[in-house]
């Protein structure tokens, strides 16, 4: 799998991440869409700096090369340990208190431990707003 | 304190505290150069060493805590943490890098010189960690290897460093158990730190300095900087720039004021954190009460307080004083002798070892000398030799301060490693130049 796939799967998906998993479909690690950028793109000085940053600065000119080799780069190198996932059966809220300890804003729905979708805090207002308009 | 104030050591099994205590310093001294497990770790397992085995009692060991020397640190601590946020600090390096037109030789001299007055007003630790992200943004913009910049940083950090009783932790130390005042260190140590980076400047414009070129693109890239958007926060700005400025005025005035240096960096602290919290609720006020306490270096809290207490065992058991009596023997009791032995010795241990801990050590063992040279009163060239040697010893190697891990760190993140002989084949010799300038200096003023 190479980044362009991630970045397509997690558009599509419209969430953060995507899970990694082992050939038995169980999660064995995450591969984020910030994890990707921030390590292929933002160097620590630029986020350290970046109120003072102007309009022109360096990464403009050579961006074409440089977006083509990351999209083509294997996704390996940006694996991360699993993230937390609960299982479908749990209450909305129990996602919504476990987005908040972990500082995050999505979660891994599993089922013994293979992967079925991912829930964020969208999908939750989502629904919410759904449940309000049916009732 | 809970222990029997007459509760006197006895080291078990009846063994003898010189050899205990020397070989359990010296396990401590030889874990903490492995860097295999982290300085405070170490330290503070080598004083509960020190008195679980019965070298010292808790209540000597206590004694053996410089509380001057933690406070001045916490204090200042506190006041760097609440001033960065502010962005003032990069709003200076930035400002000066287009005061000179965004030329690299320019660049190189401005962010040096800020970070020498930097390190010698606040600390150099902090100064390296606001200039070195500037720095590397700067030269990747310019397009040009940040190699050059990154060295001169550091050395300039540790020769700003060493101008101030703030600048450096030895000279905190060193101030704080002579009782040594800031004016003391400003008319004593300050005069030659010019030259020292002058010099040191001269240098490094030879061999890097004078091939250096940015593309007229470039420089435009660092002229389009906006360095008016990194001050986050005037109120904040004009707070902390008040408060620091008292402090620093305070510390001018300690002597006449009768306080001690940390007794002013603590109350500028809490006068800070009162000024940044004014009309905050209870939970805003804890929560950032609670934020800025976490940017204080326990760690560096931690390994004073652990190595206070090793070198109090030591010290307690004599050891001190037999390596006192041996120096003595080797100089033959001459203070010039002895001056540029401590000056020079300090400064090559400091390129190899840690500074805090041999100044640490070296400080009783020079009050020890007092008796030969007639006085504690007519130890001060011993004193800024040990100083001066231990500062600028800082600049030999890449693990010899602190300052210089944190920009060798930064620059490996950016993917420009700083290797260790290579900085050091270039440094050492440089800090010996260094320190044959202070040698100078001191047989001029001081023997």
């Amino acid at each position: 799998m190479n980044v362009r796939e991630v970045f397509e799967a997690c558009s599509e998906a419209n969430t953060p991440a995507i899970p990694f998993c082992d050939d038995n479909g169980h999660i064995s690690g995450r591969v984020t869409l910030k994890n990707i950028l921030l390590k292929s793109c933002l160097p620590e000085f630029m986020v350290e700096m970046a109120m003072v940053l102007g309009e022109q600065l360096s990464h403009m000119q050579d961006m074409g090369t440089e977006t083509r080799q990351l999209l083509d780069n294997p996704v390996d190198p940006y694996v991360q340990k699993p993230h937390i996932s609960l299982t479908s059966d749990s209450p909305a809220i129990k996602a919504l208190a476990l987005m908040e300890r972990n500082d995050t804003s999505y979660i891994f729905v599993v089922d013994e431990g293979r992967y079925l979708g991912v829930i964020t805090i969208h999908s939750l207002a989502n629904a919410l707003v759904s449940f309000e308009n049916r009732s | 304190m809970h222990g029997e104030p007459g509760l006197a050591a006895h080291v078990i099994f009846g063994w003898d505290p010189l050899w205990v205590s020397s070989i359990l310093f010296v396990a401590t001294y030889a874990v903490i150069i492995s860097e295999k497990v982290n300085r405070a770790i170490v330290a503070g397992l080598g004083a509960g060493l020190m008195v679980t085995l019965g070298v010292l009692n808790q209540q000597t060991a206590i004694s053996g805590i410089d509380f001057n020397t933690l406070g001045l640190l916490a204090g200042m601590m506190v006041i760097v943490a609440i001033t960065r946020e502010s962005g003032v600090f990069q709003y200076v390096a930035v400002w000066s890098a287009k005061k000179v037109k965004a030329s690299p030789w320019g660049i190189l001299l401005m962010l040096s010189l800020v970070t020498a007055v930097f390190s010698a007003m606040l600390d150099n630790v902090t100064t390296v960690l606001l200039i070195a992200p500037v720095t590397l943004l700067i030269c990747h913009e310019l397009k040009v290897n940040p190699y050059p910049f990154l060295y001169a940083e550091i050395f300039a950090s540790n020769i700003g460093g060493t101008a101030t009783l703030i600048g450096d932790p030895p000279n905190i130390m060193i101030g704080s158990a002579v009782g040594l005042t800031f004016n003391q260190f400003l008319l004593n140590l300050a005069p030659i730190t010019p030259v020292i980076l002058a010099v040191t400047l001269g240098i490094i414009y030879l061999v890097w300095g004078r091939s250096m070129e940015a593309s007229p693109e470039a420089r435009e890239r660092i002229m389009n900087f906006r360095e008016r958007e990194a001050i986050t926060d005037v109120k904040l700005l004009k707070q902390s720039l008040s408060v620091l400025a008292l402090v620093i005025l305070g510390f001018v005035l300690a002597h006449p004021l009768r306080l001690e240096p940390a007794t002013i960096a603590m109350f500028g602290a809490a006068v800070l954190l009162l000024l940044s919290n004014f009309r905050n609720s209870a939970e805003e006020q804890s929560e950032s009460v609670h934020e800025i306490f976490g940017k204080i270096e326990w760690i560096t809290i931690f390994f004073f307080i652990g190595l206070f207490i090793a070198v109090k065992g030591i010290e307690e058991a004599g050891v001190l004083g037999i390596l006192a009596d041996m120096v003595i023997s080797y100089t033959g009791g001459d203070l010039q002798v002895t001056a540029m032995a401590i000056l020079w010795v300090s400064a090559i241990a400091s390129a190899i070892v840690d500074n805090i801990p041999f100044v640490a050590t070296m400080i009783p063992v020079i009050k020890s000398m007092a008796p030969t040279f007639g006085g504690a009163e007519n130890l001060m060239p011993l004193w800024w030799a040990l100083a001066l040697g231990a500062c600028l010893g800082g600049n030999g190697s890449l693990v010899g301060a602190s300052a210089n891990l944190i920009v060798a760190g930064f620059a490996e993140r950016a993917g420009h490693r700083i290797r260790f002989l290579p900085f050091m084949l270039m440094a050492f010799p440089m800090m010996l130049i260094s320190i044959a300038i202070a040698s100078l200096y001191m047989y001029l003023r001081y023997l």
